[in-house]
């Protein structure tokens, strides 16, 4: 049970920052981005394909972050060009549609060319016990990795220009030009640390266990759960929904079957939809 | 009526030429001309739906004008991005305000210099013109009154230490106590040298506060002069003032 529940909060910080990359792109641009667990999946693969290269681990994890951030760029600078024309409903849809389009590409071409790599990261080292459970060296990293840079993004957030710029570009579009704000590279911003987000998180669960083409979906079924949760454009709402669903997920696999988490997390996005429609930490206007 | 300004001889800070600009094809604001020197202090005044804020949106390129030009201190920038007219200097307070919500009363003020650090003395300044906000830096602006949102909302754009400031309508929603109490904060700027047009239905304190003005009647200019022209004329006593 208690292994259970630290199991949960482990794997529901990791949610929580997948879910901050969905989020961040759907407050600022009004895009659901359905290809955020494609990209994540992509920047693990390229970070397989570059230790294979003999590439040590901590670069090949800086290449694998950077391709990943690099093709969200590309995405905003190419693709998303025509959803920021339209206004309203139809640039949901076409944003919605054309993410969709871009993870089963993303998809294609991992089965095609990749079906078989994977990325695992062992880290060596006893488990360590923490409250009595012996947790894997994997899972402490990844948590460790985790909070600080869940601790740096609230700190950028809440303390730089550009990251009060963001929340500003969220709240309220024309205010922040009113300021001196350029939406658009704010936007252009965002599209990168999404990617580059989305990556580490395949890269910190790849320390637990293996990461392929076979996650994507499921990484970008979380993302989503995590943000309608935790309020669409709401960074801290994420990782307090991470953190639940991650125990959520833990809990209900311990006690029912892994068969049935994914149902009982969709679930969790259901009734918060119908109970509290703007998030756990969104205030309905 | 053009050669009455502020300063004889002060630089013009802007200057707007056969301007017409709407919605969907269709203009609202026609052919207008105005001009404000370094100093004045200017006046729009105009009912409700004579194309105030269209003007005022078209001069921040918030819309797109369908013709006319606009210039801001000797640059055109009649189809520069908003942002960068901001930064430019000429800061816009429009009606509904559009704060930061979510924010705290400081970080709209941090946010109101961006991309440069904040100046201390600018911060300082605007918590002596409205030292409310200075009690209320913790608070979420979404919490505020109508009457501290307004202030904020033109403490924030003197953050930007613009060297015009351009308001839409500022006593929107505010009691006759807090619109005079906002008029009173503006004249205190233009006193410290603040270059100011002001869009109003409120008309007598436009008039006092400034020194020329222009009356807008469905999307065209009718009247241009001096304030004191402006409260002589008998049209505008009529329909702006309240006099039979």
């Amino acid at each position: 049970m208690i292994s259970a529940l630290m199991d949960g909060v482990v794997l529901g910080l990791q949610y929580g920052l997948l879910g901050v990359g969905l989020t961040l792109i759907y407050g600022l641009a009004g895009v659901i981005n359905l290809a955020h667990g494609q990209v994540a999946v992509m920047g693990a693969i390229v970070v397989s394909l570059a230790m294979e290269a003999d590439v040590p681990a901590v670069p090949a994890i800086l290449i694998g972050l950077a391709a990943a951030a690099v093709f969200m760029l590309l995405v905003d600078a190419t693709l998303m060009r025509a959803v920021y024309r339209q206004e309203g409903e139809s640039r949901i849809l076409l944003g919605l549609l054309i993410m969709l389009g871009v993870g089963f590409v993303i998809d294609g071409v991992l089965e095609w060319r990749y079906p078989i790599q994977q990325l695992g990261l062992r880290i060596g080292g006893e488990p360590i016990p923490i409250l009595g459970v012996p947790m894997s060296t994997g899972s402490l990293l990844a948590t460790a990795v985790t909070v600080v840079i869940g601790l740096v993004l609230v700190v950028f957030f809440r303390s730089t220009a550009l990251g009060r710029g963001v929340r500003s570009v969220i709240q309220d579009e024309q205010g922040a030009m009113l300021v001196g704000i350029d939406p658009a590279r704010v936007r252009t911003f965002v599209f990168g640390l999404s990617g580059l987000l989305a990556a580490l998180v395949a890269v910190t669960r790849a320390m637990t266990g293996p990461v392929g083409v076979s996650s994507t979906i499921s990484f970008t079924i979380l993302a989503l759960i995590v943000a309608v949760v935790g309020g669409l454009g709401s960074v801290s709402g994420a990782f307090a929904a991470g953190v639940l669903l991650g125990v959520v997920d833990r809990l209900s696999s311990f006690y029912i079957g892994t068969y049935v988490t994914t149902i009982i997390l969709l679930l969790c996005a259901a009734i918060t939809i119908v109970a509290r429609p703007a998030g756990l930490f969104g205030r309905s206007h | 009526m053009t050669g009455v300004s502020g300063g004889a001889g002060a630089p013009r800070l802007l200057q707007v030429a056969g301007l017409s600009a709407g919605y969907s094809g269709e203009d609202v604001v026609h052919d207008v001309s105005l001009h404000v020197d370094e100093g004045e202090a200017v006046t729009v005044i105009g009912s409700n739906g004579a194309g105030k804020s269209t003007l005022f949106r078209a001069i921040m390129s918030l819309v797109t004008p369908s013709s006319g030009t606009v210039t801001f201190d000797g640059n055109d920038v009649t189809t520069t991005a908003t942002h960068r007219i901001t930064r430019m200097g000429l800061a816009y307070v429009p009606a509904e305000r559009h704060l930061f919500g979510d924010m705290s009363v400081a970080e709209n003020l941090l946010l109101g210099s961006y991309p440069r650090r904040p100046d201390p003395e600018r911060l300082a300044m605007v918590y002596d013109v409205f030292p409310r906000l200075a009690e209320r830096r913790n608070q979420h602006a979404r919490t505020m009154s109508g009457g501290e949102q307004q202030m904020l909302a033109v403490g924030r754009a003197l953050m930007s230490k613009p060297k015009l400031l351009m308001l839409d309508e500022p006593t929107t929603g505010l009691s006759p106590l807090l619109a005079t109490e906002a008029y009173r904060a503006l004249a205190e700027l233009k006193a410290g040298g603040l270059t100011i047009v002001v869009a109003e239905q409120q008309v007598p304190l436009a008039l006092e506060l400034a020194q020329r003005g222009y009356v807008l009647e469905n999307g065209r200019f009718t009247l241009e002069g001096t304030t004191d022209e402006l409260a002589d004329d008998p049209e505008v006593q009529r329909a702006y003032l309240g006099v039979a």
